[in-house]
């Protein structure tokens, strides 16, 4: 039952490096619901068996794009969270309809890149000048882009470009364009974990902020800089999303718990310190296909965010007990949590 | 032997005054707020300063105050609930449904939530898991609950849930009744009873109150109890203004209520439980749909300025703490 860890960079103490076994790999959980949702799919509707599979090929895309910017930030350590990724979606659908209109396809896609990076931004400031803890940080600028994205919507009256519609339904040998784009950004984030210095040290700052900022890390630029890549991700699949189904101020609603639940389900720490992106993958194929056969069972919206609702925390759960994470994390996240500088006698009421 | 006395408290007054100073300061800050927000409101509409002026202006505070009182409950041992919401709209569905059709099913309903919190609870304090995270993922089960219970608002209250909310005396607004109802019971479960000690020492300090013998899954549970039962309170008194049961109309509290706690004085980490502060912070928050639409500006904005003033206490805070020390 024991989930070892997947990376020679992040070895228990008990396990040193020569003798790591090729243990069971931190996605694996979610590859096998994929398997067993798969399969539940085709016994339910028979023929065709690799259908389901290619629809979820279309949908989960977007959902591994968000995930990505997500893992990155809940990495970072207990606390880091970034619940503002489903408004940036649905302000940036507005946005890069809005701009597309008047300069261009790629001109919109690169606004809504340029507000979610907006809105990292403000989360930033937050976190890093006003020392607010980023879920009330992100929870603020989430109030404040959704305000945005209401005035934005009285104003729009577009849609998306032809050309951008074409290029986000395109198919090269019955794969989608967006799942191969998406695929090669999910390669470059897992490879730039591993070997670049920006990876690396999200990942050390997860582990223990204060020895990574003691081992020279700028913590607080790593810290913005996962915010940034988050916030762009976010815009960035508002902004396909808009060419994919159309802009609305609901867009992103449901891509908040959705990707925290994928990076999650993904085998990604929820301590922070290790980051799974090919987790994002099998996590979102296992939502998407789970949502399908749902779908198709006939179970309504209520019951289906009931089930997610349970299974978030039942992983949760799982995941805490299983790598003896949950008893240092709190403490961490508790100490994360103190406002401004620590100072003991504040905290008797 | 007065003097001697007199010395010997000196000091201790003196810390204990200060440190009250301190933790007051955001209050205070907040307080300058409200008055601010109702001076603008009395400037541009005079009318409001009647009985039923104010108890229109004060309505929509009322279960956010209760909730605030929840959420102070909560951030008191050093978690935070991100279901409040959720839930506060889930109890208001069921107020709007089971509890008027069939009033045994629904307190059935509403005994089972205040179970599952208990077990929320247990559940932080043994595994560990973050109450962020579980909480977040409740929410959802909330909102999947009331969708199934009602797909679209609607649904009428139970006849004396109606009663309690069109409840006018003449000599004072009905929301200042209940506003200082939900903060005397905040106080009393915070300040004054013996589990509001325990609370605070499990958010300040938890193995100094396991060394003083008390059991921290069993302080915990207890908070997330009395948590729930104001929770629940609170809906119900949404759903005696709205008479009818709506999934999303609470929506805004998880911020609201946090907010609330934090500007009335709260931290994050927990050991702090100031429930005047809290209720400051509720009303002041509360206010701002109506300053904005006394202003005559767009309800798009609404959103946006709960955000900004947020942001703007915490940094007010941030740099008062800063002078405070």
């Amino acid at each position: 039952m024991s989930v070892t860890l997947s990376s020679p960079l992040l070895t228990e103490p008990d396990a040193p490096l020569g003798r790591r076994r090729i243990g069971w790999p931190a996605w694996g959980w979610s590859l096998i619901g994929v398997l067993a949702v798969w399969a539940l799919i085709v016994i339910v509707r028979p023929g065709a068996p690799f259908d389901p599979l290619a629809q979820a090929m279309t949908l989960a895309p977007f959902l591994v794009l968000v995930a990505l910017g997500q893992m990155l930030v809940i990495t970072l350590g207990p606390g880091n969270i970034d619940v503002s990724v489903g408004t940036i979606i649905s302000m940036a659908s507005y946005v890069s309809v809005a701009v597309g209109a008047s300069v261009g396809p790629v001109a919109g896609i690169l606004a809504a890149v340029g507000v979610g990076i907006a809105a990292a931004v403000c989360s930033i400031v937050a976190i890093l000048l006003l020392r607010v803890p980023p879920i009330i940080a992100t929870l603020a600028t989430s109030l404040i882009v959704s305000s945005a994205t209401l005035l934005l919507a009285d104003a729009s009256r577009h849609s998306a470009d032809a050309g951008l519609r074409e290029f986000v339904n395109a198919k090269i040998l019955g794969i989608p364009v967006i799942a191969l784009l998406v695929l090669a950004i999910t390669v470059v984030i897992a490879l730039a974990l591993r070997h670049t210095r920006f990876g690396l040290s999200v990942l050390a700052v997860g582990q223990s902020a204060r020895a990574a900022e003691r081992a020279g890390i700028k913590v607080w630029a790593i810290t913005a800089l996962a915010y940034l890549v988050c916030g762009a991700f976010a815009g960035l699949t508002g902004g396909l999303l808009a060419a994919f189904i159309s802009p609305s101020t609901v867009l992103g609603t449901s891509y908040m718990l959705d990707s925290i639940a994928v990076v999650v389900i993904g085998g990604t720490l929820i301590s922070g310190g290790r980051a799974v992106a090919t987790g994002a993958w099998t996590g979102a194929l296992f939502f998407v296909l789970l949502s399908g056969l749902l779908n198709l069972v006939g179970w309504s919206i209520g019951a289906q965010n009931i089930l997610k609702g349970v299974l978030v925390v039942a992983v949760v759960i799982v995941s805490a007990a299983a790598t003896g994470t949950g008893r240092s994390s709190r403490a961490r996240l508790r100490e994360s949590l103190h406002l401004g500088t620590r100072n003991k006698e504040t905290t008797h009421g | 032997m007065t003097t001697t006395l007199s010395a010997t408290m000196r000091p201790a007054m003196a810390s204990r005054l200060r440190v009250s100073a301190s933790h007051g300061f955001p209050a205070l800050l907040s307080l300058v707020a409200l008055v601010v927000i109702l001076g603008i409101t009395v400037a541009n509409q005079p009318g409001i300063l009647s009985v039923s002026g104010l108890t229109l202006m004060l309505m929509s505070a009322v279960p956010l105050v209760f909730a605030a009182q929840a959420q102070m409950l909560i951030m008191s041992v050093g978690d935070i609930d991100l279901g409040i919401g959720a839930l506060i709209g889930l109890v208001t569905v069921i107020a709007a449904t089971l509890l008027a059709e069939s009033p045994i099913l629904g307190v059935g309903m509403l005994v089972a939530i205040v179970l599952v919190y208990a077990l929320l609870g247990l559940i932080v304090q043994k595994r560990g898991v973050p109450s962020i995270i579980i909480t977040l993922g409740m929410s959802f089960v909330w909102i999947g609950l009331g969708l199934q219970i009602l797909p679209t608002p609607g649904g009428t209250t139970p006849e004396w849930l109606t009663a309690l909310g069109r409840w006018r005396p003449e000599a004072i607004p009905a929301p200042l009744v209940f506003i200082v109802a939900a903060t005397v019971i905040g106080w009393y479960l915070s300040r004054q009873s013996r589990i509001g000690t325990r609370m605070r020492a499990l958010g300040s300090s938890a193995p100094t109150l396991q060394k003083a013998g008390w059991s921290l899954a069993g302080t915990r549970v207890v908070t997330y109890v009395l948590a729930a039962t104001l929770i629940i309170v609170s809906g119900l008194l949404l759903a005696s203004q709205t008479r009818s049961g709506d999934i999303n109309s609470a929506s805004n509290f998880t911020l609201m209520t946090i907010a609330a706690v934090i500007l009335g004085g709260g931290n994050f980490s927990g050991g702090r439980a100031l429930p005047v502060g809290a209720t400051l912070g509720a009303v002041t928050l509360g206010l701002i749909t109506v300053l904005l639409s006394v202003m005559s500006l767009s309800s798009s904005l609404q959103s946006a300025a709960q955000g900004i003033i947020v942001l703007a206490v915490l940094a007010g805070r941030i740099i008062t703490e800063r002078f405070t020390r």
